[in-house]
């Protein structure tokens, strides 16, 4: 409790000083008077009677010392002492402290902002409440590494009425639908979700409510859904009557929806991309709903308080156990996998951040010695000014107090400087990253940010004020100034110093190196030829009706035997000014689909009668391989006669010709999909067309084949590409314009232009060569300026020597080139650790498959970076020596 | 036990407090007041009086207060806290504990 009568005192005393002085004058006044009045009465004269009263009060000021020392704020009067002293001292060296500071802004704002992202990925930055009681169950298939199957509804049912470890269960899959009866049709994600889906996230819709549980009832499922806030501002305007009004889903057994609710802005579903909500009971008709083997879905549960995920797990292991023995035809050797929400969501993520934080860490203690080194240099010249405080009475303690102020004020500088900076750099982070984070993860700066900016910096600070104090003060007991700087200047501490430069230049290198590997690849990459030609060239995707047999009429769009022909959506497209070819197909290259199909030659048998051949799978329109400019190598295209149903035409990859008829001509010879005991009909060769990189620009060494069949316009979604003369951008307009002319009732999604999807596939790796090369750079300027600091310092250091010599005759340029000598072997010291440990890191980014196109050891990087580092570090060390210019022997023979 | 000097200054705080238990003084008096009480024995100097006066305040064990002497001029008075007149009670109890202890040294019969 003493502390509610001391603390205003306390903070009295360093608030209102000048109150405080006035106070105690006037008391010690108050008593001089008294005394005065004493000897007034006694008989002295006034003034004499002042005379002696101050003779009998002690001196005043002692005793306004004494009283002084009582108030027991002086050390952070001192602290406050210091802290001015440092701002001064810095300001008198600008350069020093602009360099010291931003190196430290640099190390800190790095470590913040991976630290940022590592907050923004932790379990409880999920946008849910009570997010780590959530968890995913998956039905998987026991004793394999098979990735998830997912669960049967029928399952699932068993899951939700069996298990007590869950509050509430819930089924979630999403998948893409189209909007219609609106100015035009468009497609949209969606997530078909339970009833309690919505419940068990705990989140609340801002307008109607959720799904009912009777709503979801695969016996009587109900036509209504949930709008997502972006769909409902972007498509109705933000409708206030939106409840209760009917929008229009292709699709599923009905086509008309009620909306019933408005979910929050923000909120996109656990796939992070749904605009729209529809019950679970739709998601197949009701033979799959029954049906065991159908499996596809995950479900999303909470479990209860207090339940751990190892006995939900076991208990769902023992559901498991009770279906596989009730449905032995079905769920045999089928199981359930319980996974935490966060892991599902992030735990990619979390890895990757991690290593970061090391090899950020890792630059930000160099900077931290880097920064040491640059403060001893400087002490020398401030060795007067550390004999007159030793002089004045300064104890060792209290000159490495001193040091630590100076450090922590320039850290903490730093460190607000790298806090400004850290915002910045996670966002430039994430948005460059090609791992996608997850729409909530926000790099905010939160408090846990700021604590750890602050910890960052006071940390840097004790490091950098105890490494330098502690090379200071060495020589403690008798401060004299020979013991204080002897410190500085033993054969021990410089040998220090030394070894730490070769560090900080090898690392340098080693990084520079690989930056340079990495830009490599890239360009290899961008060299790469895709098999076709990706310039000017646009592709789309279109989803139409499709005529189901026995369907009435639907409600929009034209009589349903009339479904349009893709036939006619080329000629709309064709007939577009700046179009100069177009072509149809189930799926365009490098949009992501693959279908591999078994196929069987009739020729040479098979050698491994283990494996049989597959290949990709394509149906296209004669034009295809024109509109892409893929060579075609022997034979032709199809005709258009020979796009039928009943045609047997096929046209065939190079790879797939040289597997089975390397030396014949392959034009009519046969295969069939499928197996040689299928029955599907034989198909005789017609074309060999060049490969092509379908799916990826980086393909394995060996890639399976093409297979192109006649396109038959069965699918209702089909893919389109357009080659122009114009920009195809400036053409995406008039392309959907056509497209809607001849058929209201599509849907265009998906547009890409070509060029933009391979640059997609380069991201990855372009990010990984963006990222090195800024550690590269930073560790590159942090060489430099430790290489600019020792020389200085050595210039310093031999100011005497130096100044002996030019009296001696020698020449300044002999000088300079025996400082340079030292500082060149140095610099090829670490430039040759810093090679083999590239050669090193070269071998594991091969393994690590990052490398493309290059070898591990790559000469010309190697060189081009020993070369660039020789010529950098050489400049620096000619900066600074190039003060021994400067020297006037006369003053330096005097200097010691 | 203590050194002798931390006895001395503990002993002065103690007579400072109790003096200030009976009426709320400014220094000059207290200073005056302890050397009439005592006959002249104990005659405290500024030196010391003053010093301690600030560490009991600092301390909370007193509270300055700024009033018009009789002569209108400014002087600080100073009064016991509640804390102070805890303190005061054990640290007397303790004083009467250690000076008896020491009598009945001093006052055995010497053989």
């Amino acid at each position: 409790m003493r502390w509610l009568y001391t603390l205003p005192m306390r903070m009295r005393s360093l608030f209102r000083r000048v109150q405080v002085e006035q106070d105690l004058h006037d008391e010690i006044q108050f008593h001089i008077d008294e005394l005065a009045s004493r000897y007034i009465a006694r008989g002295l004269t006034p003034d004499d009677a002042r005379r002696a009263a101050l003779r009998d009060t002690h001196s005043i000021e002692a005793l306004k010392d004494r009283c002084r020392d009582t108030r027991r704020i002086g050390w952070i009067e001192d602290a406050i002492r210091d802290v001015g002293y440092t701002v001064r001292t810095l300001r008198r060296n600008p350069t020093f402290a602009a360099v010291t500071i931003l190196t430290l802004a640099l190390g800190i704002g790095a470590n913040t902002a991976i630290f940022t992202l590592v907050n923004a990925v932790r379990t409880d930055a999920l946008p849910y409440e009570d997010p780590d009681q959530l968890v995913e169950l998956w039905g998987n298939v026991l004793g394999t590494r098979v990735e998830r199957r997912g669960a049967a509804y029928p399952d699932f049912l068993d899951w939700r009425a069996r298990s007590r470890s869950f509050e509430e269960i819930a089924a979630f899959d999403p998948q893409m639908t189209t909007l219609m009866g609106i100015d035009w049709p468009e497609r949209i994600s969606a997530e078909f979700v339970s009833a309690s889906y919505f419940s068990l996230l705990k989140i609340n819709p801002t307008r109607g409510r959720t799904f009912l549980p009777e709503e979801d009832l695969v016996s009587n499922p109900a036509a209504v859904v949930v709008m997502s806030d972006i769909l409902w501002r972007r498509r109705f305007g933000a409708d206030p009557n939106i409840v209760g009004k009917t929008i229009g889903l292709r699709g599923g057994p009905f086509t008309a929806y009620i909306v019933v609710g408005v979910m929050p802005y923000g909120f996109r579903g656990l796939t992070d991309n749904a605009e729209l909500w529809v019950p679970f009971a739709l998601w197949g008709d009701p033979t799959v709903m029954a049906s065991r083997t159908v499996r596809g879905f995950g479900a999303l549960a909470r479990l209860k308080r207090g339940m751990s995920m190892e006995t939900a797990q076991r208990e769902m292991d023992g559901i498991s156990l009770q279906l596989q023995t009730e449905n032995p035809s079905t769920n045999t050797a089928r199981g359930v996998t319980v996974s935490p929400l966060d892991v599902e969501l992030v735990g990619p993520l979390r890895p990757i951040l991690r290593i970061l934080m090391g090899a950020v860490g890792l630059v930000f203690l160099i900077a931290c010695v880097n920064v040491t080194n640059l403060l001893i240099a400087r002490t020398e010249a401030r060795r007067t000014e550390i004999a007159i405080r030793t002089a004045l009475g300064a104890g060792r303690a209290r000159l490495l107090r001193q040091f630590l102020t100076e450090s922590c004020v320039l850290t903490s500088m730093g460190g607000v400087l790298g806090l400004a900076v850290a915002g910045g750099l996670a966002r430039t982070l994430m948005a460059w990253s090609p791992v996608t984070f997850p729409t909530f993860v926000a790099p905010d700066l939160d408090w846990r940010v700021a604590t750890f900016t602050i910890l960052a910096s006071l940390i840097s600070g004790i490091l950098v004020g105890v490494g330098f104090g502690l090379q200071t003060a060495k020589h403690g007991g008798h401060d004299s100034l020979n013991q204080t700087v002897k410190g500085i200047r033993g054969p021990a501490a410089q040998r220090r110093r030394k070894a730490l430069i070769v560090v900080e230049i090898s690392l340098a290198v080693v990084l520079l190196s690989a930056a340079g590997l990495m830009v490599r690849s890239v360009r290899s990459l961008a060299r790469l030829h895709p098999g076709f030609n990706p310039d000017h060239v646009l592709t789309l995707h279109v989803s139409r009706q499709t005529a189901l047999p026995g369907n009435p009429t639907s409600v929009d769009g034209p009589p349903s035997r009339s479904v349009v022909e893709g036939r006619v959506l080329l000629e709309q497209i064709r007939g577009l000014p700046g179009v100069v070819a177009a072509s149809i197909s189930d799926d365009v290259p490098l949009d992501g689909r693959q279908a591999r199909n078994f196929y069987a030659v009739d020729g040479p048998p098979v050698t491994d009668a283990q494996s049989r051949p597959s290949a990709y799978l394509h149906r296209v329109s004669p034009q295809f391989f024109n509109t892409l400019q893929i060579p075609i190598i022997r034979g032709r295209t199809f005709n258009d006669s020979e796009a039928a149903s009943t045609s047997r035409a096929v046209v065939v990859s190079e790879n797939l010709v040289r597997q089975f008829w390397p030396d014949v001509d392959p034009i009519g010879k046969r295969l069939k999909l499928g197996s040689l005991t299928s029955d599907t009909r034989w198909l005789s060769i017609v074309g060999v067309v060049g490969e092509v990189k379908y799916r990826r620009l980086r393909q394995n060494q060996d890639p399976y084949p093409d297979i192109y069949i006649p396109f038959l316009d069965r699918n209702a979604q089909v893919a389109i590409a357009v080659r122009t003369t114009l920009p195809p951008a400036s053409l995406t307009g008039s392309i959907r314009g056509a497209l809607r002319d001849a058929d209201p009732s599509i849907a265009v999604y998906g547009v890409a232009l070509m060029e933009e999807l391979i640059s997609v596939q380069m991201s990855g790796l372009r990010f990984v060569m963006w990222l090195i090369s800024f550690f590269a750079g930073m560790a590159l300027l942090l060489a430099l300026i430790g290489i600019y600091g020792v020389i200085s310092y050595m210039v310093h250091e031999r100011t005497r020597e130096i100044g002996i010599r030019m009296a001696l005759g020698a020449k300044r340029s002999t000088i300079m080139a025996s400082i340079l000598r030292q500082s060149v072997i140095l610099t090829g010291v670490g430039i040759g650790i810093g090679l083999i440990g590239a050669s090193a890191v070269g071998r594991f980014f091969q393994q690590g498959l990052v490398l493309f196109g290059a070898s591990s050891i790559d000469a010309t990087t190697l060189s081009c970076v020993a070369l660039l580092f020789a010529v950098a570090a050489t400049l620096a060390s000619g900066v600074a020596a190039g003060r021994v210019t400067t020297i006037d022997p006369t003053i330096a023979l005097r200097c010691e | 036990m203590s050194k002798p000097r931390d006895l001395v200054q503990g002993t002065l705080d103690l007579l400072i407090l109790k003096i200030l238990a009976l009426e709320p003084l400014n220094g000059w008096d207290i200073g005056l007041r302890l050397t009439q009480v005592s006959d002249d024995v104990l005659q405290v100097s500024d030196g010391s009086l003053y010093p301690a006066l600030h560490k009991l305040e600092q301390d909370g064990l007193i509270a300055g207060e700024w009033r018009a002497s009789e002569n209108n001029r400014r002087a600080k008075s100073y009064s016991l806290t509640r804390l102070g007149r805890k303190h005061l009670q054990k640290e007397a109890a303790n004083w009467e504990r250690i000076s008896g202890a020491i009598s009945r040294v001093l006052t055995l019969k010497e053989v």
